[in-house]
């Protein structure tokens, strides 16, 4: 029922947005290799869309096997995110983050969580307990938002014509606040974007 | 270098130890050195490995507490949450907990927490830099001048929100808590490279520096001012680029050395006395050695001086049985000197003393005595006789026994025999009176008849006497001579006469006198010319030598020739006299003169065949004519050797003649054989004829003897007219003397010939 209804949701969208297009995102190191979990996210030049946004992935983020699943999530602003845990064991998750500070303190197997996040930015979950468990969610205030899959890909759906602007974000990326912008001129053929970025080892969790 | 064997054997020993144990103590002190260095070596190593296990205790504790912090929830929220007034009370918090000195927070944008950022000498980037370097980052970190060793913890929140650094002071508590982990008392520092580049300041600075600078895991040794050190420098990692460090330790090779000072100076010291026990030692021992030595050294030279040489023997060593040696040779020689002695005193015939004893009791007896000292020499009368007559052992007993019979009487004189028939005594005498009164009963002692094997031999003594005197010949001498002078005085004790026997050492030096004379010229030829009396005129002259000494005047020719042919240079006289003689003959000849030349020629000169040879040679070379003046007697000696020089003059043309016939020995049987030309008789006879019926007699049959023997004659000594007179009816052939003419020098000699109306005509003719 409920995919039926956003699968609704989103034609109705396309059939609003005439003449929409298509933006490939290529990330790549200057070794060549993919960079995964980068977020992309476009602004057109000519203003967003009114009206809540929706993304096509659940908005969850899980604990199981002492991590976070996802790693990154996109959340737009206002969302509420799940946190279920399918540990065996109690978690305590929390996030200093300006974008979002909350506490989920120690709560176990099958129990849900949920936060609502309703400022755009960055928000680093981490586990009081488990130290090396980290994720991150990308609350963002743009429909035009995805994630770079293990091929460093992404592919951001029904951009309207015309100029924009696309910022990267990636928790590791080497650039201020780990993130840059590049404008893209969106035709109706689409778009596409090969970008070659830097990111830091991922930050030590041992000890 | 040393005379004494003591000292040479003490000094080698001596020195032989000394440097042995030189050689020990340098080995010794070297193995302590290398020993006491690898120790400190070793642990300066260990407390190298020591420090790397404290400082990273000292991390690790550190990091344990930083950990706690950055791992706190509060804290990290904190820090999240940039509330620094609560991280800064959360740190201070755990300051005072853990006891920590500095503990602060940088983070991500560089902000510091918990500590005033100017006090980070290298600055708050360069932390940063370190700390986002390397994931927990620590080292040196110098906070206001000071090291500090600093941990850092990265703070999650649960990204890298900032670290935490926690510091602690190396001061010098920790230093010396550092150093009282080490076995040895080393010292530690931290030294941090200054800004200028240097390590230290100070005197050792460019030391330091290039020790620093040349470091190695291995200690080594560091030449600082206050003495050689070992010491280790290892670098410590440091936080932040600036200001490398290094912990330097050092330990003094002198406090390394020290624990072996006492060794050391036993060594030494019983080195020491352990040269002084063997100098003592073997000062002992050389004189155990060398006293031995030293007293056969002694013996020898008191043995040298004819002491008391015997040497107590003390060892049975070789040294012992040396000195045993010794003593018996000691002894032999002793034994052979008197045996010497003896025979050196002694007369080995009769066992009498000789004349060198006589001699040394004459000595002292002179020295001793205050009279006159005489010395009577006893020659028994006829003693060659009664030797022919009982042999050599009878007569050696019979003066033994006479000697005997001296010595008895006269125990405490001195006697001796002094040839064959002369024994000697010495004795005191108040005058000589005395002395001849002391002979007088001598004789009467000494002249009693001796028996021997049963048979009764008579003794006659002859004694003379000689005072002592100190200058001139010997008393014994004298002596001597006086039983001789008393002899042909026909006394039976004469007193020596110096004069009567004139002084043939004088004699002697005229003798060498002589021969150089011969080369000076003081030495000529005087002719005297031979008169025939047939032809009435000068037929022939006798050369007759003549000596003018420089100092003495004329030497008389019977004195200087005579003593030449007892002496044995009548040969070099003749030859001279020949030359001489051959050479005036030519010089005659020269001055129209032709005239034989006599040349005495002595008896003694007639067994020398050589010298004959020579003279023919001579004579023949020079053509000269020349007739040799031989004594008949001279043949006598050596019949044979004398007729066949004679044969050989007369078969090369040479005259002879036989000189001064009638005074000697004539001998028919001699006359008869040797050739001779001519003969001349002795002026014995010739000058008492005229006054002698017997002598003209004797000269008259000689002259027809040999006539008609075939040979002229000469007449020599013709002083007076009527002796020439005499010889001339005798039918005399030749006649010579100062009539005719007195011998003469050559010139003299040619004037003489030249008023050819010879002197001797006038007397002649006068006469006639």
């Amino acid at each position: 029922m409920r995919p039926a209804l956003a699968a609704l949701i989103a034609t109705l969208c396309l059939a609003a947005q005439a003449q929409a297009a298509d933006l490939t995102v290529r990330l790549k190191n200057a070794a060549g290799q993919p960079i995964a979990d980068a977020v992309v996210t476009v602004k057109p030049a000519a203003g967003l869309p009114s009206g809540p946004i929706r993304f096509d992935w659940p908005l969850r983020m899980s604990q199981q096997n002492i991590a976070f699943h996802p790693f990154v999530l996109i959340a737009p602003v206002g969302a509420t995110v799940a946190f279920p845990n399918f540990d065996k064991v109690r978690h305590h998750v929390y996030s200093f983050s300006p974008a979002k500070k909350f506490e989920l303190k120690l709560y176990g197997n099958d129990e849900t969580r949920s936060v609502v996040f309703d400022k755009p930015g960055v928000v680093a979950l981490g586990c009081n307990i488990h130290d090396q468990m980290l994720a991150f969610i990308r609350v963002v205030d743009t429909p035009y938002a995805a994630k770079t899959d293990a091929s460093g890909l992404a592919v951001i759906r029904g951009l309207p014509s015309g100029a924009a602007t696309a910022t990267i974000w990636q928790p590791y990326l080497r650039a201020p606040k780990n993130e840059m912008s590049r404008p893209v001129s969106v035709t109706p053929a689409g778009a596409s974007l090969n970008l070659t970025a830097e990111v830091r080892p991922p930050a030590p969790m041992k000890m | 270098m040393f005379t004494r064997l003591r000292t040479k054997l003490t000094v080698l020993y001596a020195g032989l130890f000394g440097l042995a144990l030189l050689l020990i103590a340098s080995a010794v002190y070297l193995a302590i050195a290398s020993n006491a260095e690898r120790q400190v070596r070793g642990e300066l190593q260990a407390s190298g490995t020591v420090f790397d296990r404290v400082w990273a205790l000292r991390s690790q504790q550190l990091r344990d507490n930083a950990d706690l912090i950055s791992k706190d929830f509060g804290f990290r929220a904190a820090v999240a949450t940039r509330d620094a007034a609560t991280v800064r009370s959360a740190l201070d918090n755990l300051k005072g907990r853990v006891g920590l000195e500095t503990a602060f927070l940088v983070d991500m944008d560089g902000n510091v927490t918990g500590l005033d950022a100017a006090r980070l000498d290298a600055g708050v980037e360069a932390l940063w830099s370190a700390l986002d370097a390397q994931d927990g980052a620590s080292g040196v970190l110098m906070i206001g001048g000071q090291p500090y060793q600093a941990i850092s913890a990265p703070v999650m929140a649960p990204t890298l929100t900032g670290w935490v650094v926690f510091a602690t002071r190396l001061d010098a508590a920790q230093m010396r808590s550092l150093e009282q982990l080490s076995a040895i008392p080393l010292t530690a520092r931290v030294l941090i490279r200054k800004p200028d580049s240097h390590w230290t300041s100070g005197r050792d600075t460019a030391r330091v520096d290039a020790f620093v600078a040349g470091r190695s895991n291995a200690p080594g040794e560091l030449d600082l001012s206050s003495g050689a050190a070992l010491a280790l420098a290892k670098p410590l990692p440091s936080l932040g680029a600036a200001s490398p460090a290094v912990l330097l330790l050092q330990y003094p090779l002198a406090t390394a050395m020290a624990p072996y000072r006492p060794l050391l100076i036993t060594i030494g010291v019983t080195g020491l006395l352990g040269i002084l026990l063997l100098i003592a030692g073997s000062w002992v021992l050389a004189r155990s050695l060398t006293r031995p030595i030293s007293a056969l050294d002694k013996a020898v030279r008191r043995l040298q001086r004819g002491e008391e040489a015997d040497v107590a023997i003390e060892t049975q060593d070789e040294i012992g049985r040396l000195a045993g040696s010794f003593n018996s040779m000691a002894a032999e020689i002793r034994e052979r000197e008197r045996h010497i002695t003896h025979l050196a005193l002694h007369d080995s015939e009769t066992g009498l003393p000789n004349r060198v004893s006589l001699d040394r009791g004459l000595e002292t007896l002179c020295q001793s005595s205050r009279r006159t000292v005489f010395v009577a020499a006893l020659g028994l009368d006829r003693f060659q006789i009664v030797r022919g007559a009982i042999g050599y052992e009878l007569a050696a007993r019979l003066i033994a026994e006479v000697g005997g019979r001296m010595m008895r009487q006269h125990p405490d004189r001195p006697i001796g025999r002094l040839s064959s028939g002369i024994l000697a005594l010495a004795f005191e005498a108040s005058s000589l009176e005395d002395a001849r009164a002391f002979a007088a009963a001598l004789l009467g002692d000494l002249e009693q008849p001796v028996t021997l094997d049963g048979s009764t031999v008579d003794v006659s003594l002859t004694i003379g006497l000689a005072p002592h005197a100190d200058q001139g010949a010997p008393a014994i001498d004298r002596a001597s001579i006086a039983v001789d002078q008393a002899r042909a005085g026909h006394q039976k004790i004469g007193l020596f006469d110096a004069q009567a026997y004139g002084d043939p050492a004088s004699n002697l030096s005229l003798t060498s006198e002589m021969m150089s004379g011969l080369k000076d010229g003081q030495l000529f030829l005087h002719h005297q010319p031979k008169f025939d009396l047939r032809s009435r005129r000068i037929g022939g002259v006798e050369v007759l030598a003549r000596w003018k000494h420089p100092e003495r005047g004329m030497i008389r020719p019977d004195l200087f020739i005579g003593m030449a042919e007892e002496t044995g240079h009548i040969r070099p006289l003749t030859e001279w006299a020949l030359t001489q003689a051959i050479a005036d003959q030519a010089r005659l000849r020269e001055a129209g003169h032709a005239l034989t030349v006599s040349v005495n020629l002595s008896g003694r000169l007639m067994s020398d065949p050589d010298l004959a040879q020579a003279a023919i040679d001579q004579i023949r070379a020079a053509q000269a004519d020349i007739c040799f003046e031989i004594t008949e007697t001279a043949v006598m000696d050596n019949p044979a050797v004398a007729l066949g020089i004679i044969d050989a003059f007369a078969a090369n043309g040479i005259g002879v003649s036989i000189d001064d016939y009638g005074s000697g020995v004539s001998s028919l049987a001699y006359l008869k054989q040797i050739k001779a030309n001519e003969l001349k008789i002795d002026k014995a006879f010739v000058s008492t004829m005229a006054d002698s019926r017997r002598d003209a007699l004797l000269v008259k049959s000689t002259i027809d003897l040999a006539h008609s023997l075939g040979l002229k004659v000469t007449a020599e000594g013709i002083e007076t007219p009527e002796v020439l007179a005499m010889l001339t009816g005798m039918g005399c052939d030749l006649a010579q003397g100062y009539l005719i003419a007195k011998p003469m020098p050559l010139a003299e000699l040619i004037g003489f010939l030249d008023s050819e109306t010879a002197p001797v005509a006038r007397p002649r003719r006068k006469r006639a």
